[in-house]
Parts: C-alpha cells; sequence; structure tokens
C-alpha cells in the first residue's frame, strides 16, 4: 500500500510549476513510469490479494497440517508435511469414486452443455429480432434460477412416489407402482445431476456462441454457398474456425464450473455423505472438512481439485489455439 | 487526466482499506457495560423471543446487565459454532445439542462447571453423562427429547388396531394398515436417519460402541444382536413392502412432511414433532398419538435420549455473569415455562415426573420412553465425526437400494466406527 501513497506527492508536479518547491520533484520521471502502473494496478492487486489469494494460500498451508477443532481453537498448527496427500492418492475412494464422479460427470455436462449451447444459438441466428428476443428471454429465466431452486425443483420431478416421471412412466406401464428409487444408483443420480446443470449451464453458452456467430463476416457463407457446401460443411468449415476462441472460453468456463459442482450434488437426497458412492471432489472436500473436521485432509482435496483443473486448463489451451494464434 | 486517475486510484485503495476495517471493528462491545451474549437454537417453535424479553428484563434487574440473545437455525448451528470458535467470537452462554457438548469441550470452548453444578441427581442421567467429559462436566441439562413412534389413530380405530405391545405386533398392525390403505405408507424406514434405526438395535440387544478398559473403542453394530434389529428394520422395507422405494434416501424431515401430508400411518417421530405436525395440518388435531417404541418380546426398546445443553463458554469476560443467567433460565420457573411453551420434556426428573402422568396421549408416551428407555450414544468427542461420515445412515442406505447385504454394511459400519473413534481414520 505504500506505493499509491507515494504517488500523491507527485501529482503536483505535473500542474505548471509553481513557486512551492513541491518534494514530489525528488521523484524523477523514470520512477514515476515505474510506478504509475502499480498505482494503477493496485486497488484490484488488493481486492485479488485479500479475497483470492489470501483464501487459496491459506488452503494450501493447510493441506500440509493435521488441522482439527482443537487446533481451531488452539490457534497450533500440526504439520505432517505429505501425509493427507498420501493418504488421498492411495485411497481407492479417490480413484473408483470421487474422480469418475468429478470428471466423467463433467465430460457428459461439458458436452452436453456446449452442444445444446450451440444449436440454441444457431436458432436464434436465424430468428428475427422480435422472436430472438423472445427465445432469449426465455432461455434467461433458466438462467437466473438460483442453482439450490433449480435442484430442488428436479429432485420434485424425479420424487420416487410421487414425481412428474414416476408419474409418466407409471402410466405408461414402465415401471411398477412401487417406483425406482434415482437417487440411490450412481448413474441415475448423475443423470439427474447432469440434466440438472445443463439446464442451468446452456443459455449462457447460448448467448456468447450468439454473439460470436453475430460477427462472422456474410460473405463467408455466401461464398461456401457459391462453392456448393452444404449447411453441416458450412458449420464444421467456415463457422466453428472463426469462432473457435468462443469455443474455447465457453468450454473452459464450463469445464471449471462443473468440475466444481457443489450445492446440486449436496442438495440431492443421498447427496450431503450418506451415499459415498455419489459425491464428487467439492462434496467430498466439504464433508471431510466441515462434517468429519479434518480441514486438513478436506483442504488437500481442495488443492487436488485446483492442480486437476489448472492442468486441463492448460491442455484445453494449447489444443484449441494453434501456437500462432496465441501471440 | 493522468493526476486525476492516480488520485482517483488512491482514493479507491483508501476506501477499501476503511471498509476492511470497518469490518474487522464490527464486533466490539460497549465499553464499561456488562453485556452477555446468548445463543438459542431456533427451528421449534415460532415465537421465542418473549420468553427471552422476559427473562433479559429480569436478568437485567437482578443484575444490571443486559442479554443479548441471537437465534440460530439447528441445521447451521454446528458450522456456526466452529466457525465462532475459530474466530473467537463465541457467545458467552450458548444452548449446545448434546452430541456436540463432548465435542466442543474436548477442543477447548466450554468452560468446566463441575463445581458450580455440584450435586447433579437432580437432572436425568443419561443428559448429565453426555455433557461429562472425563469426569467434569461442561453443560447443564436443559431440555430433553426423545423419540417415539407416532400413529394415526383414525386409521388404528377402522381397522381395530391395537397399540403395538413387541415387534412382531408393530409388523403385524403395519402389514394390515398396508393391505387395507393403498394410499398409504404403513412404517417408512427411512434411510437417512439415524436416530429411527437406533431403537431396534439397541432392542435387539446390540450396540454402536462400546470403551474397552485399555480405551480402545469396539463397534458392536456387526455383532448378532444388532444385525438381528438392523435385519428387522430393513426386512420391513424389503420383505413386507411396509414402507415406500423413495423412503430410502428420505431424512428425517421428509417422514414428517409426508406423516403431515397424511400418507404415513405410523412412523418413528421426536417428542417435539406433533406440535408442528398438527400446526401445519390442524385436520390431524385429535387423530394423532404415540406410544413407546415396544421391545422385541414386550416391554421398550432404547430410544436416543437427546436434547440440550446449557454452556458457559471459555471465550466469555465474565464467567460468573454468564453463569447467573444459566442458573435463572434453569430455575424452576424458566425451565417449567420453556417446556410448556416448546414441546420439548424437561431435563431435571422432578419435573419429568409430572409429564410421565400426564393424560395427553402426546405427551405421556414420550415421557414414559425417555424415563424407562432413553439411551445415549458413545460419549467421545469422536462420536461428532462418525455422525459427520453418517456411518449409520450409509450403512441402511447400502441394504435397502440393495447394494449390500446387512451382514456386509454392518461389517463396513463397524470398522468406519472403530477407526474414526480410535482415532486413525
Amino acid at each position: 500500500m505504500a506505493r499509491p501513497v507515494l504517488t500523491r506527492p507527485a501529482a503536483p508536479a505535473a500542474g505548471p510549476g509553481g513557486p512551492r518547491p513541491a518534494p514530489s520533484r525528488r521523484l524523477s520521471a523514470r520512477t514515476r513510469r515505474l510506478v504509475r502502473p502499480w498505482a494503477l494496478l493496485a486497488p484490484a492487486l488488493l481486492a485479488i490479494g485479500v479475497l483470492l489469494m489470501y483464501p487459496l494460500a491459506r488452503v494450501v498451508w493447510l493441506s500440509f497440517q493435521d488441522y482439527g477443532l482443537d487446533n481451531v481453537v488452539s490457534g497450533q498448527p500440526d504439520y505432517n508435511g505429505l501425509d493427507n496427500y498420501v493418504e488421498l492418492l492411495t485411497d481407492p475412494y479417490l480413484w473408483t469414486v470421487a474422480l469418475p464422479n468429478t470428471a466423467v460427470f463433467a465430460v457428459f455436462a461439458v458436452g452436453g452443455t456446449v452442444v445444446l449451447g450451440t444449436l440454441i444459438a444457431l436458432l436464434l441466428r436465424s430468428l428475427s429480432p422480435l422472436w430472438r428476443t423472445v427465445v432469449t428471454g426465455c432461455i434467461m429465466v433458466a438462467w437466473a434460477m438460483p442453482a439450490v431452486t433449480s435442484t430442488y425443483v428436479w429432485i420434485w420431478i424425479f420424487d420416487v412416489d410421487r414425481g412428474l416421471v414416476f408419474q409418466a412412466l407409471h402410466a405408461l406401464g414402465l415401471i411398477g407402482p412401487e417406483g425406482f428409487n434415482w437417487f440411490t444408483e450412481r448413474l441415475t443420480f448423475y443423470a439427474i445431476v447432469t440434466l440438472n446443470i445443463v439446464h442451468h449451464g446452456f443459455p449462457f453458452v447460448a448467448v456468447t456462441v450468439l454473439a460470436g456467430l453475430l460477427t462472422i463476416p456474410r460473405e463467408l457463407h455466401e461464398a461456401a454457398l457459391l462453392d456448393g457446401a452444404n449447411a453441416w460443411q458450412r458449420f464444421w468449415r467456415v463457422t466453428v474456425p472463426t469462432i473457435r476462441p468462443v469455443f474455447a472460453v465457453v468450454t473452459i468456463l464450463s469445464t471449471i464450473w462443473d468440475f466444481k459442482v457443489f450445492a446440486q450434488v449436496y442438495l440431492m437426497p443421498g447427496g450431503a455423505g450418506s451415499n459415498a458412492e455419489v459425491l464428487n471432489f467439492g462434496v467430498w472436500s466439504y464433508v471431510r472438512s466441515f462434517s468429519q473436521q479434518s480441514y486438513g485432509l478436506g483442504s488437500a482435496i481442495a488443492v487436488l481439485l485446483t492442480l486437476m483443473l489448472l492442468a486441463i486448463t492448460i491442455v484445453y489451451l494449447r489444443a484449441l489455439f494453434r501456437d500462432e494464434e496465441l501471440r | 487526466m493522468g493526476q486525476k486517475r492516480i488520485l482517483s486510484a488512491t482514493a479507491a485503495s483508501t476506501a477499501l482499506i476503511l471498509a476492511l476495517s470497518a469490518c474487522a471493528g464490527g464486533d466490539s462491545s460497549g465499553g464499561g457495560e456488562r453485556t452477555l451474549d446468548v445463543w438459542i437454537m431456533e427451528g421449534t417453535h415460532p415465537d421465542a423471543s418473549a420468553f427471552f424479553d422476559e427473562v433479559a428484563a429480569d436478568f437485567e434487574e437482578r443484575t444490571g446487565a443486559t442479554v443479548n440473545v441471537e437465534f440460530i437455525p439447528w441445521a447451521d448451528a454446528h458450522d456456526k459454532f466452529v466457525t465462532a470458535i475459530a474466530g473467537d467470537t463465541m457467545p458467552d452462554v450458548a444452548e449446545v445439542g448434546t452430541t456436540w457438548t463432548p465435542e466442543f469441550a474436548q477442543a477447548g470452548a466450554l468452560a468446566d462447571i463441575t463445581d458450580r453444578v455440584g450435586d447433579t441427581s437432580a437432572y436425568v442421567p443419561g443428559l448429565i453423562e453426555a455433557g461429562t467429559v472425563e469426569d467434569r462436566l461442561y453443560g447443564v441439562p436443559w431440555h430433553a427429547a426423545v423419540r417415539a413412534v407416532l400413529y394415526r389413530t383414525d386409521v388404528f380405530e377402522e381397522h381395530g388396531l391395537e397399540e403395538p405391545r413387541d415387534w412382531e405386533q408393530l409388523r403385524e398392525a403395519a402389514l394390515t394398515i398396508k393391505d387395507a390403505e393403498e394410499d398409504m405408507i404403513a412404517f417408512p424406514v427411512p434411510g437417512g436417519a439415524e436416530y429411527s434405526l437406533l431403537p431396534f438395535v439397541w432392542g435387539a440387544g446390540g450396540d454402536i460402541a462400546e470403551q474397552g478398559d485399555d480405551g480402545t473403542w469396539t463397534s458392536g453394530i456387526d455383532s448378532p444382536q444388532a444385525r438381528e434389529g438392523i435385519t428387522f428394520f430393513t426386512d420391513l422395507a424389503l420383505k413386507d413392502g411396509l414402507s415406500s422405494t423413495g423412503a430410502a434416501t428420505w431424512l428425517e424431515t421428509d417422514v414428517q412432511d409426508n406423516f403431515v401430508d397424511g400418507k404415513v400411518a405410523m412412523a418413528i417421530s421426536g417428542s417435539w414433532t406433533p406440535k408442528a405436525i398438527l400446526e401445519a395440518n390442524p385436520d390431524l388435531e385429535g387423530r394423532v398419538a404415540a406410544f413407546p417404541i415396544p421391545g422385541p418380546e414386550g416391554g421398550h426398546s432404547p430410544s436416543f435420549l437427546g436434547g440440550s445443553h446449557l454452556s458457559v463458554f471459555n471465550g466469555s469476560e465474565d464467567q460468573d455473569l454468564a453463569w447467573e443467567y444459566v442458573q435463572l433460565l434453569t430455575s424452576d420457573e424458566y425451565a417449567r415455562r420453556w417446556t410448556e411453551e416448546t414441546t420439548y420434556l424437561p431435563g431435571k426428573q422432578e419435573q419429568l415426573a409430572r409429564y410421565a402422568e400426564s393424560e395427553d396421549p402426546l405427551i405421556r408416551p414420550f415421557a414414559v420412553q425417555m424415563s424407562q428407555a432413553g439411551r445415549g450414544v458413545p460419549v467421545t468427542p469422536a462420536y461428532g465425526k462418525v455422525q459427520g461420515q453418517k456411518v449409520l445412515q450409509t450403512m441402511v442406505q447400502s441394504i435397502l437400494s440393495g447394494d449390500a447385504s446387512v451382514e456386509e454394511a454392518s461389517a463396513t459400519a463397524a470398522e468406519t466406527i472403530e477407526k474414526t473413534l480410535n482415532g486413525d481414520g
């Protein structure tokens, strides 16, 4: 915080040289050039530092400790080195349950979100301005719905004894009166989570991709049309390459969001820990930290999740941009 | 331009710092005046504030200190306590759930009140036991809660049923209801409610865990007796179809919601629930009663004896004052009024005796259950972790969903419980 304070005396020097010997004259033009960008960045850096970097560093710090409720009270750290990581990485639960529940689910959720979002964007592009506004308004409702609300709506739709899905399937004679518990099976549990996430996430993709689509010059499509390209070819040869950066952004953001899904799993029946088969990284970390007061272990899970996301993001960026496009 | 920008950047960062320091300074309690911060759990009945205003006025008259009561919803309370302990923003006095008391005491957050309380024989023994860690007491029993079976008297009368006296009668009554009432769940077997399972484990002679002389815990959840109880409980759903498919993931609140909707004929339910159920659905007035959970061959099956302690926190600046408030709240007059206004049962033996003689079909069975067959979970700070892991719920859920047999699920549960209680989990 010393920096912006330093520059304040520099301010009068910028004015016409008065008779007062301004103390700031001691700062050379070079120093000012060096200081100015930092002064401008300071508020943002401070906000990021306090709100983002400090908690992040704290979580990493905690992950090297055996930190329980008694440590919380006494304030005494109890370092155990890499023990938390060793325990996690040798735990079959990580490899057979938490990781697939996080990663495989994310593949389907991101795929579903981007495909549906893109299809809606293509639909929106072909609509008249009036209808485009109407449809955009409708899909925005799905986006604006809080995650907690939409999760409860899906739970209600799939309610085992009285839900809409049960009634429909029962009326069609596909399931008996005893019903089927969608929430106890891992596959059906995550099918519902995927529906919830795709439903909640596609409007963002649709609106962003639409913005990209509208920047594609009409001439490109006309030229392709003259060359005899059909709709499928025009989409893959013209549209996709032109707005590749837009796809990169929505895919990376969706991946990050879908890896750290929490409320949509935690609030589902059995998702808060009583059905160990269905926990993903986010919920596992929370349950370990707060329900079992193993803050160190919970932090280590969170750090693993962060590292995984960083790695995936880097791989994505490298795959989606060719080197020269990055520059 | 450049000058202006620098100035506004400086101003913005100054403003941010001011805002941050304002946050940090928000907790100061005013100077010389004595103020007591009290946390009371919320979620049992609507207007506790009038009661506490009165107690506060009385307390101010006696001591000159003002009382600041904050109501905390049960669901968030554990996290809020832990956060407060971590951030040193603890109240002076708080209502603490009996299963949390050993945990917070072990962590060093609660004041040792053994010498202040002195003779504890006036209180319900189970609640004293739940508040004791290594022979020191950390909470005064304030009120108690227990579960029994809540049932629909109209359904029972219509089909000529009587209150079951043993497990077989319970099963037969439920089978009769199942055959006669198609739209009703005769006896829900919820997968996410540990306290609905425990009476059957305890009733059959099993136990969650016991501490040996050398201090290590051994879990009895996979003993033949416990397995018999678990099998009876889950077979009500799996073999006899007395529950519903959805109940495999129900919590106690889901059972209650369905009872309110008139979909449930009998259910294990807390002593505090009848009032809430009748408030939510006044049509059920006069059609609901309770009976103590029967034992396998008659008698009663033990049911979890829970409730709340009042605890003084170590962070309190004036523990004598805090203790005075606890004494006032647990004094005969206020304790009686509190239990009357809520539907909780009193934590003192003498007061409880009157309830056991009550004619009210929604009070007496619970009081009988509590005084004759109330039981606690293992009193150790680590038991909070077992609950956090939802070991018993996981066990029941995996049996109900067909993923594991009773033998497999109980063996897994026993292993997890022992690992956690013995501190290597």
